[in-house]
């Protein structure tokens, strides 16, 4: 692994941290603070600070090390929450995002000299008054006890019969080193006296491997003091007995040496200088450190006790709420996918193939069948994520908003683990940002007319996320003013998108802002930005093989409701038989599908027939002459009707010869494998290895109301 | 000595653990990792290891908190475990030792250090 991809993970990780941390914050600010939720923001900063560090992103280093130290003290309590500090945190959060970005040299590094002061004052103005402790004096030799002393090498645990005979090498070694050595040797520069005491073998320490590791660095063991062993019935295995004296060099440096019982600490004696008397022996303290983890033991032996306080005390691991996981490279994923998608393909072939002989009913094809379709939702699920991931975004666009237009917006969000495709959760942040800056910018009202018109003065923007029958829908909802019709009516023939005299319903005039290059706002805001907004939005909804709709109320605010698929490769169909082609009709815009009597149907003047349903009309459009089919039903009567929900258009009767099939369908780009087609969202494989396209609901409805059916392309793809 | 070290790593940061395992794996470290102290107990569970190294802050089992679970039992006990932490001040080692610790390498940590301190524990 080379450290470019290291760092690539570390990238990931920030954008992990920092959601995680914006969400943790929102939660705050909402009145959650807890210490999970509080702990969770700390370990997002501190995980960043981890990585800055190890990869030497300086800034993005100092600046984590600041707020970590502010989030420290919330954490322990030694700085109230309060909302200006979330609101700091959230500032510095943004700032941190910053920093990430020019870590990644997408973007500048941000000027933070205000905010760290402000993030200093901020835990100083609480911490000050308990300054840290000074740090403890360096380890110094214990004074003088007295006591018996015997070797040190017989652990209890057993070790290895090597490493016992390494440790018996040793300390004989040690012991009979002759003092002559001393003399062979160049004078010894400085003398190190060691002595471990008891604590040196405690947590797994071993003090041979310090004492051959002081032997690497060229040290001489010149004297062993073995004065203390006891007898042998006295002897305690835990207690340190022996000392030695090593002789260094004078190129040793003695922070070296140091460094070796950097980890021990007090636990063993040291002491420097040929002066220096030999530290003394410290025998173990009557409850030995080893013992006290032991103390559960007699009490859980005791039957039938209640847990005992000792055996519960181990922090009782939180809920294992968090699943395990493991990162898979997304391109490997993709093509697992595919594979699945043929494997449908595959395996729907099949079915048919065996259909036809006769052997439909096979026991092993049904299991086969439901296999798939396992395997299919299970690598549908892989990619599924949360769209909280989105969601978290928008408070920061939310603080952006209210700073450049004044308008306050409490945001209430639901639905946030509602799980859907990757690719649609990233494709979607773009027409979400998009739909949020317009309802802050243009639908919710300004403090005063809302006060005036008796709303409180803090507009709401409400976002929620839901299942709903193998789609998904996201609305946004603003209790602002609703769509001006008026304004957008008169808009639209100004820009020359409709006629003076258009008689539009409702939803036709509030689906004008979707058209390219409307913008109902009468000064262009820098929020907004310039004509590049609605319609983007709709053909970004509409890339994701979903539709958006709006409902407008004056007065009380807009909800634009955005139904996507669970997922882009694999969608629910209608395959259709309209004279010589099979065309597949998304499930998503068919309401319901009706054979009608002749009467049902009525004419409307000399190309147009509308059908009363349940005593609303709608106009029947026949789909053979939509895509030019030849030889199809022509008479509706005669025919199936499926009534369709369009965005633009309402609803609409498409008239086909049969539906021969409902089922889940591989949806192939077109774009790809050929070009866009306009009407056509893709082309799919059927069971018995034909194409057949799938159809573009909502543009071929609109097309064929205004008349400009046949649609040339479409024939020409079909 | 003949075996190769076998190390588990516990860090729920993956940058770290990339980290981790390119710096010990590439100095002949056998290295097994885990992304909290609740994976690493599941792992200590099946497996045998001659050094544990572990993160400090981590979700649903800390890094004291496994040292804790692991000092309980006979079979850790003398097992060295080592702590990554970011600060450095005597008060921290203390508590690290306190806790359980055999020593602790300070984050950012380089390879030679992190290396070092691996052998000066490994029995």
């Amino acid at each position: 692994m080379t450290s470019e991809e290291i760092q690539a993970i570390f990238f990931a990780e920030c954008e992990e941290s920092l959601a995680a941390a914006e969400s943790g914050l929102a939660a705050c600010k909402a009145g959650t603070q807890d210490s999970d939720t509080v702990n969770a923001v700390f370990r997002a900063v501190h995980s960043i600070k981890g990585g800055a560090g190890a990869f030497g992103y300086v800034a993005l280093q100092a600046f984590t090390h600041t707020f970590e130290t502010l989030l420290s003290d919330v954490r322990e309590g030694a700085v109230p929450i309060t909302e200006p500090l979330v609101d700091l945190l959230l500032r510095a959060l943004d700032t941190l995002s910053d920093h990430v970005g020019a870590a990644r040299g997408l973007a500048e590094v941000p000027d933070d000299v205000g905010l760290l002061a402000e993030l200093t004052a901020a835990q100083a103005a609480n911490a000050g008054a308990a300054p840290s402790p000074a740090p403890a004096a360096p380890a110094a030799p214990e004074p003088v006890a007295t006591a018996p002393a015997t070797t040190s090498a017989d652990e209890d645990t057993g070790g290895d019969p090597f490493d016992l005979d390494a440790m018996l090498d040793d300390i004989t070694g040690a012991m009979d080193a002759p003092k002559p050595a001393l003399d062979a040797a160049p004078a010894p520069a400085w003398l190190l006296k060691v002595r471990p005491h008891a604590g040196a073998m405690r947590n797994g320490g071993e003090p041979l491997l310090l004492l051959r590791e002081l032997a690497a660095l060229g040290a001489r063991c010149i004297e062993c003091d073995c004065g203390a062993v006891p007898p042998l019935d006295t002897l305690d295995p835990g207690t340190g007995y022996l000392g030695w004296a090593f002789a260094l060099d004078a190129d040793v440096s003695e922070a070296s040496a140091r460094d070796i019982f950097e980890f021990v600490g007090d636990d063993c004696g040291l002491a420097i200088g040929s002066d220096a008397p030999m530290p003394a022996v410290r025998p173990a303290p009557p409850p030995t450190p080893v013992a006290a983890p032991a103390a559960p033991a007699p009490a859980a032996a005791q039957p039938g006790a209640a847990p005992t306080p000792a055996a519960a005390a181990p922090a009782p691991p939180a809920p294992p709420a968090l699943g395990q996981s493991i990162r898979i490279e997304l391109g490997k994923l993709d093509k697992l996918i595919d594979a699945v998608g043929e494997l449908v393909i595959a395996q729907a072939m099949m079915a048919q193939r065996l259909a036809g002989d006769g052997l439909a009913v096979k026991e092993e094809l049904t299991i086969l069948e439901g296999l798939t379709r396992d395997i299919q939702e299970s690598a549908m699920s892989i990619r599924a994520q949360p769209i909280g991931s989105v969601f978290s975004r928008v408070p920061r666009i939310l603080r952006e908003l209210t700073t450049s237009t004044g308008k306050h917006v409490r945001l209430e969000v639901s639905g946030e683990s509602t799980e859907l495709d990757k690719t649609v959760i990233e494709r979607l942040g773009e027409p979400l940002t998009h739909l949020i800056r317009n309802a802050v910018d243009h639908g919710i009202e300004s403090a005063e007319a809302r006060i005036a018109s008796g709303k409180p003065a803090e507009g709401t923007l409400t976002l929620s996320a839901e299942h709903r029958s193998g789609r998904i829908l996201i609305r946004i909802g603003d209790d602002g003013a609703g769509i001006n019709r008026e304004r957008v009516f008169a808009k639209a023939v100004e820009k020359g998108l409709i006629a003076p005299d258009a008689q539009l319903s409702k939803e036709e005039i509030d689906h004008l802002i979707f058209a390219p290059g409307f913008s109902t706002a009468a000064t262009i805001t820098n929020v907004s930005g310039r004509g590049v907004g609605m319609d983007v939005v709709r053909q970004n909804v509409k890339e994701l093989g979903g539709r958006i709709t709006i409902d407008s109320e004056p007065g009380s605010g807009t909800t634009f409701t955005l139904t996507l698929p669970l997922t882009l490769a694999i969608s629910d169909g209608m395959v259709v038989n309209v004279g010589d082609q099979t065309l597949v009709v998304p499930l998503a815009n068919v309401v319901e599908s009706l054979r009608p009597t002749q009467t049902e149907v009525q004419g409307l003047g000399a190309h147009r027939a509308m059908i009363n349903v349940r005593g609303k009309f709608i106009p029947v459009l026949p789909l053979h002459a939509a895509v030019g089919a030849q030889g199809a039903i022509e008479q509706a009567h005669e025919g199936v009707l499926i009534v369709v929900e369009t965005e633009g258009a309402g609803r609409a009767a498409l008239l086909v010869d049969a539906i021969c099939d409902q089922r889940q369908v591989v949806i192939k780009s077109l774009d790809t494998h050929y070009r866009s087609v306009e009407g056509v969202s893709g082309a799919t494989i059927l069971g018995d290895g034909m194409v057949a396209l799938i159809v573009d609901v909502d543009s071929l409805v609109a097309r064929s109301l205004s008349g400009q059916s046949p649609s040339p392309l479409l024939a020409e793809a079909a | 000595m003949t075996q190769t070290t076998r190390i588990l790593t516990v860090d729920d940061s993956p940058s770290m653990r990339a980290l981790l395992n390119h710096a010990l794996s590439t100095q002949g470290f056998e290295v097994a990792q885990a992304e909290d102290g609740l994976a690493a107990l599941d792992w200590l569970a099946l497996n045998e290891v001659d050094v544990v190294i572990t993160d400090i802050n981590m979700p649903r089992l800390d890094g004291f908190g496994l040292i804790e679970r692991l000092r309980e039992g006979t079979r850790h006990r003398d097992r060295p475990i080592l702590v990554l932490t970011t600060e450095s001040s005597d008060e921290k080692k203390a508590r690290a030792r306190e806790a359980g610790a055999t020593g602790w390498i300070v984050k950012p940590f380089d390879a030679a250090k992190l290396v070092a301190a691996v052998r000066r524990v490994a029995h």
